[in-house]
């Protein structure tokens, strides 16, 4: 009989296969923080238009994924971009218009929004 | 090279004595001598745990983890990986620890640098609502190991080598704790959880939670394994639905994929968990309350002993800990109790999550070494404190903590050093005050909290922090009296001997190190009937300067008239209309209005 250790080995392997099927590979990954105090200062209104984007809106290669906190309560909201083989970026601040914003510059066109970055 | 990369130094100890100082000067060189100076970051970070391969240097993006530099090695390193793009496998550290994973995404940046996140590893990193974001990060693996290559005794023998203490704020040893429990013979035991986070300020649980509520679970679960528990029992305040929320659908999803219920992971070992709320009450946070309200009864310490691993829940054995001591326990089972031992002082190993608050330009949720100084904490992670005000004092430990001013900013965060100090480490709330701030006030704030929350059970908690609540008060408003700081010392010193709860001990901590460390500001408040922060209303006056134009601005906006003066002319404030308000204050554009 498998032991514990090897069930949680394979239950690790279907996982990592449903977050690839689920789009994990694509070229670009963004996280939208959703803790009570992003919610408070307004990330749901963010994840909304990333999430119509995706939806609606033609984004594709694009990963959505909502995260905890990541500790930078005074500039939440915070959306980070995981793009493949660059440094991740993190913008603080981000208000549904500058979410369209990033969409549309930084996750269609690659042109990252330096103003809003968290450095 | 069209990447820009940044790089991290490990500035531990250990790796600064095997020469980490020379690396970072011939790495600036090399970066200097290739003109490669503005495309790569430098970053310092504290021990970041593997100090037995250092000096230990990670470059980002990509996350390459070199050890056992040498001179050449930087050379090569600098020409080979950050010219050609080729990292060099040689010098690769294979190790994968489960906190690696912040590194992987945040290490590049200077909040984050000084930090080392074990409790907070996947905080702001994975889905919180998906139990496979936590499955994939080597989650439920503790357990599994545990389960397999662990007996109980073993998993607690782990504990005691880590080292690890309670970080709900008092600091008992955890393994300790954990055998205590264990060696009570009885076929009833329960885990609690205790997520009843009240102090003002403090958001470390809820973020905790919120962020990663797996880990928590896990914890549990291990701690059910070693001590012999079916149940445990989380307990939250209803004041947190949304970490309610995700700990409900993680305890879903652990059912579901068998981690939690009968035969765990398949194997004999059977434990089950439960949500109760708490209604807000700051005393539930102390364990025999918690236990009380967690019965039915109503939330009120009672005296110990018994202690809770001897008679707790329903008069059975119970292990207590922290939100996040369970976060940390994952962690000590996976990468082992020597390891986590490595991190830290002498004394505190590990590390530990503060809600950073106050004056400070970044307010936020950290984690840090334990040994990282105070003066850390503020200026490189906080980056300093805004408005190019100065630093006054940092208070510790929420309601029960201390005020520490300047001279202690070299004090390393430990339980010990902050102790001797005159604070607490307390549960992770720390609050940076400015010199805008005026201790007096500070300290009648905690007071008029901890006094509101008082159960009243013993006389001198629920009388004599309302007496000097009362002193505090009428000192602010300029009515003290000679003897009034005594009194304070002697009510203070008689509360915290002769209350049952750490409540009621603690509770006149803030006052007492205002007074050990600001007693001019007491004197002169009583003495002199001045508030140097010009904080306490009673003790200012506002005045209109020479600066004044005439425009009305602020006799318009005086909500009690108290602004007279004609247009283009030098208006008056009367001082015995005025109640101080300061909206006169805010509304001139000129500066005209002086408070004094």
């Amino acid at each position: 009989m498998a032991n514990a250790l090897d069930v949680i080995r394979k239950k690790r392997a279907e996982a990592v296969g449903r977050i690839i099927s689920k789009g994990y590979l694509s070229n670009k990954r963004v996280y939208v923080g959703m803790a009570t105090c992003e919610m408070a200062a307004g990330s749901k209104e963010v994840m909304k238009v990333f999430r119509d984007a995706v939806t609606q809106g033609g984004l594709t290669d694009v990963y959505l994924s909502q995260k905890g906190c990541a500790g930078r309560c005074n500039l939440e909201p915070t959306v980070e971009v995981v793009e493949a083989g660059k440094l991740p970026v993190r913008y603080g601040k981000i208000d549904a218009q500058k979410a369209q914003e990033i969409v549309d510059k930084h996750l269609k066109h690659g042109q990252v929004i330096n103003e809003w970055v968290i450095d | 090279m069209d990447t820009t990369y940044a790089i991290t130094l490990c500035e531990g100890t250990s790796c600064m004595q095997q020469g980490m100082r020379h690396l970072s000067a011939v790495l600036d060189e090399q970066l200097e001598k290739h003109g490669l100076k503005d495309r790569v970051k430098i970053n310092i970070s504290g021990c970041l745990g593997m100090c037995h391969k250092g000096p230990i240097m990670v470059v980002n993006p990509g996350y390459t983890l070199y050890g056992g530099l040498k001179e050449a090695d930087v050379v090569q390193i600098v020409e080979e990986h950050l010219i050609k793009g080729r990292p060099i496998a040689r010098l690769v550290i294979e190790e994968d620890h489960l906190f690696n994973r912040f590194f992987r995404i945040f290490g590049d940046v200077n909040f984050f640098g000084k930090q080392m996140r074990i409790a907070l590893r996947n905080c702001g990193i994975i889905d919180p609502e998906n139990i496979d974001n936590y499955l994939a990060l080597r989650g439920y693996e503790a357990l599994a190991k545990a389960l397999t290559d662990m007996t109980p005794q073993g998993v607690i023998d782990e504990l005691k080598t880590s080292g690890l203490r309670g970080r709900g704020g008092a600091g008992f040893p955890t393994g300790l704790k954990w055998q205590f429990t264990a060696d009570q013979d009885n076929d009833e035991k329960y885990v609690i959880c205790n997520a009843d986070e009240g102090d003002p300020g403090a958001f470390m649980d809820r973020s905790a939670i919120e962020g990663d509520p797996h880990t928590v679970l896990e914890g549990m679960i291990i701690g059910g394994y070693a001590i012999g528990a079916t149940q445990g029992i989380i307990y939250i305040r209803a004041e947190y639905p949304l970490a309610i929320e995700r700990l409900e659908k993680a305890i879903d999803q652990a059912r579901e994929h068998g981690l939690l219920g009968d035969n765990i992971l398949d194997t004999d070992f059977c434990f089950d968990l439960e949500i109760r709320l708490g209604a807000g009450a700051f005393v539930c946070g102390e364990e025999t309350a918690l236990i009380q309200s967690i019965e039915g009864g109503r939330g009120m310490p009672r005296p110990r002993p018994p202690y809770p691993s001897v008679s707790g829940l329903f008069g059975k054995p119970t292990l207590i800990n922290n939100v996040e001591t369970w976060a940390n326990i994952p962690v000590v089972i996976v990468d082992g109790g020597e390891w986590f031992s490595s991190i830290g002082t002498e004394k505190s190993k590990g590390t530990k999550v503060f809600a950073l608050a106050g004056k400070v330009v970044n307010t936020g949720l950290i984690e840090v070494p334990m040994g990282t100084t105070l003066r850390e904490i503020i200026y490189d992670i906080g980056g300093g404190i805004p408005n190019g005000k100065s630093f006054k004092a940092i208070q510790t430990g929420g309601p029960s903590g201390g005020c520490l001013p300047a001279e202690y900013l070299d004090t390393p965060v430990d339980y010990e050093s902050l102790a001797e100090a005159g604070s607490i480490m307390g549960s992770g709330g720390m609050i940076v005050i400015d010199e805008d701030s005026c201790m007096v006030d500070i300290a009648k704030f905690f007071l008029e909290f901890t006094q509101s929350e008082s159960c009243g059970k013993c006389t001198p908690c629920r009388e004599g922090t309302k007496r000097m609540f009362e002193i505090l008060t009428r000192i602010t408003e300029g009515k003290g009296c000679e003897g009034d700081i005594e009194k304070l010392e002697r009510l203070g010193d008689m509360i915290q001997k002769s209350s049952l709860c750490g409540l009621g001990q603690s509770a006149p901590n803030p006052v007492l190190s205002t007074i050990k460390n600001f007693r001019e500001e007491y004197e002169e408040h009583i003495r002199d009937h001045i508030c140097r922060a010009k904080v306490c209303t009673s003790l200012i006056a506002y005045k209109v300067n020479d600066a004044c134009v005439g425009c009305g601005a602020c006799k318009r906006a005086c909500p009690v008239h108290a602004i007279s003066g004609r247009t283009k002319q030098k208006h008056t404030i009367d001082q015995t209309q005025c109640v101080r308000c300061g909206i006169c204050f805010t509304t001139c554009k000129f500066n005209a209005i002086d408070k004094i």
